[in-house]
């Protein structure tokens, strides 16, 4: 099944991908902000079809979207009247109807345009491969160094401020680790399975797991595994990996919900 | 009280959110081994007033100035705190050091051990297997307290409802812990309560918050059957019981005083 080229770059980018996906969608989780991902994954979408218009890098222009976005979001005071929800409800609308207004406007988008917007995890390249392990890398590494100071600003920011710990700082450095996730990710797998990859394997692992270790060892597991168990299916039921890969995490996060409640239960 | 250089100060202070001040011309010293309890009732700015002071809210004018490296730490109303991140008691305790160390610092033995020194001076050794989520609202109080004292040093201790959810004895054990806590080693407390019985034998000075007015003295100035009875809108009586200043709301007759 793997000896194809292009299946084995696949491979090698969904085991990358949800993988770190699954680090900042724990953290996601953790702060509460699950729909950040979305907002951003979209945020992406925009950058590569304003790319698409002047022919300008796309990974570069989402990636710039992406963390603008994020940094924007973590910086701008939200209005008293509302909630963070509506503002991130209001991102992800702006940003989901960007991308075809900008393209109906000034272009007419052919496959290659809504492979480039949308993802293709069987098309993507031998050098976007490289690209997701190299942000894959930066990710675990941020996480492995950085981990005590993100879960000190998440769990009680204001007690971190007043110790000394600059938390604005640390969570848009936060934020800016999920813009870059959701860039690269959204380029190579489109913005319903990165979302996928940011919310599910952390809804599963936190039904499952009692400590904050264990939650990220099972949402980085199930991040890589069940992807590449999408790959497989679709490549044996010749249905889309995206998809598949969607609808293994959906059921995984079934099976934890009902572990959970047989083993609360006994 | 004989004071020497307060250790934080707050100059005309105008206090509150987006422009619109709570208080206005807000003077304030706060001394080493003082205990300040800020009082006031639901809605009368104190969680504004205590922002304010820890930094974490911009004064619209004025300042507040702290002593170079003043050490504080806080601890927070429980009911603020998120507990969806599956942490143990002791991985609470242990933020409190964290917060103070550098960012790429791991825990040792060390932090452990005066992690588990910490929330054993507070009887609650015992839970630092135990999930914080897990807890009752009294015991997660204890262990938020035995975080703020599991830091090397502590200048200013500032608590926010230290005793909210807990039951009978274990806030007269917890008062009575924050009293020696100011005696040896001498820490300097500011505490924010809506429950005037905690402040009125623990607090060496006052800050009555209302409407709009901020009194700032000893709490014999301060706290005045009259004054109380006129903000709370019922009659408040001051007493002492076995020795302990008490209040009552309500009849005069309810307690023999």
């Amino acid at each position: 099944m793997f000896e194809p080229v292009f299946m084995r770059l696949a491979l090698i980018a969904s085991v990358a991908t949800g993988a770190s996906l699954g680090i900042i969608g724990v953290y996601l989780a953790f702060r509460r902000v699950v729909f950040l991902g979305l907002v951003l994954a979209n945020a992406a979408t925009v950058g590569a079809a304003v790319a698409e218009v002047f022919d300008w890098s796309p990974e570069i222009t989402s990636t710039v979207a992406a963390v603008a976005v994020a940094l924007g979001l973590g910086l701008v005071q939200r209005p008293r009247r509302v909630s963070s929800e509506s503002v991130m409800g209001w991102a992800y609308a702006a940003a989901s109807s960007a991308p075809v207004l900008i393209l109906a406007a000034v272009a007419a988008p052919d496959a290659d345009t809504l492979h480039m917007l949308f993802g293709n995890l069987l098309a993507v390249s031998s050098s976007h491969t490289v690209g997701l392990v190299i942000v894959a890398v930066v990710i675990g590494l941020a996480h492995v160094l950085f981990s005590r100071r993100f879960l000190l600003v998440t769990f009680d920011a204001e007690a971190a401020q007043v110790a000394g710990v600059n938390a604005r700082l640390w969570s848009l450095g936060l934020n800016l680790l999920v813009g870059v996730a959701a860039a690269a990710a959204v380029h190579e797998i489109g913005a319903l399975l990165t979302f996928s990859l940011l919310t599910l394997p952390a809804m599963t692992a936190l039904l499952v797991t009692a400590s904050v270790r264990a939650t990220f060892a099972v949402a980085v597991v199930l991040g890589a595994l069940l992807p590449c168990l999408g790959l497989a299916t679709s490549f044996y039921l010749d249905l889309p990996a995206g998809p598949a890969s969607v609808a293994l995490l959906s059921i995984s996060v079934l099976a934890a919900a009902a572990l959970g409640s047989s083993s609360s239960s006994g | 009280m004989a004071h020497s250089r307060p250790i934080l100060t707050g100059r005309e202070l105008s206090i509150g959110y987006h422009h619109r001040a709570v208080f206005e011309d807000v003077s304030f010293d706060v001394h080493r081994g003082e205990i300040l309890g800020i009082v006031g009732p639901n809605g009368s700015g104190k969680t504004t007033l205590l922002r304010t002071i820890l930094g974490l809210l911009k004064p619209l004018r004025g300042q507040v100035e702290r002593d170079a490296g003043l050490a504080i730490s806080y601890v927070p109303q429980r009911d603020r705190i998120d507990t969806i991140l599956p942490v143990t008691a002791l991985e609470v305790v242990l933020m409190g050091r964290a917060a103070r160390a550098g960012a790429l610092q791991r825990v040792h033995d060390a932090d452990r051990d005066a992690g588990l020194r910490a929330l054993a001076l507070l009887g609650a050794e015992p839970l630092n297997r135990q999930l914080f989520r897990n807890l009752s609202g009294g015991q997660q109080q204890r262990v938020l307290l035995a975080r703020a004292l599991a830091a090397d040093h502590t200048d200013l201790l500032v608590l926010d409802e230290p005793t909210a959810g807990m039951d009978a004895a274990s806030e007269a054990s917890t008062l009575e812990f924050l009293r020696d806590l100011n005696r040896n080693p001498g820490v300097t407390m500011l505490i924010v309560t809506h429950m005037l019985p905690i402040v009125l034998n623990l607090a060496t000075s006052i800050m009555l918050l209302g409407s709009r007015t901020v009194l700032h003295g000893t709490v014999d100035d301060v706290l005045r059957e009259e004054r109380l009875s006129e903000l709370y809108g019922v009659p408040v009586h001051l007493g002492i019981v076995a020795g302990q200043r008490t209040l009552v709301v309500g009849r005069r007759n309810a307690i023999d005083v």
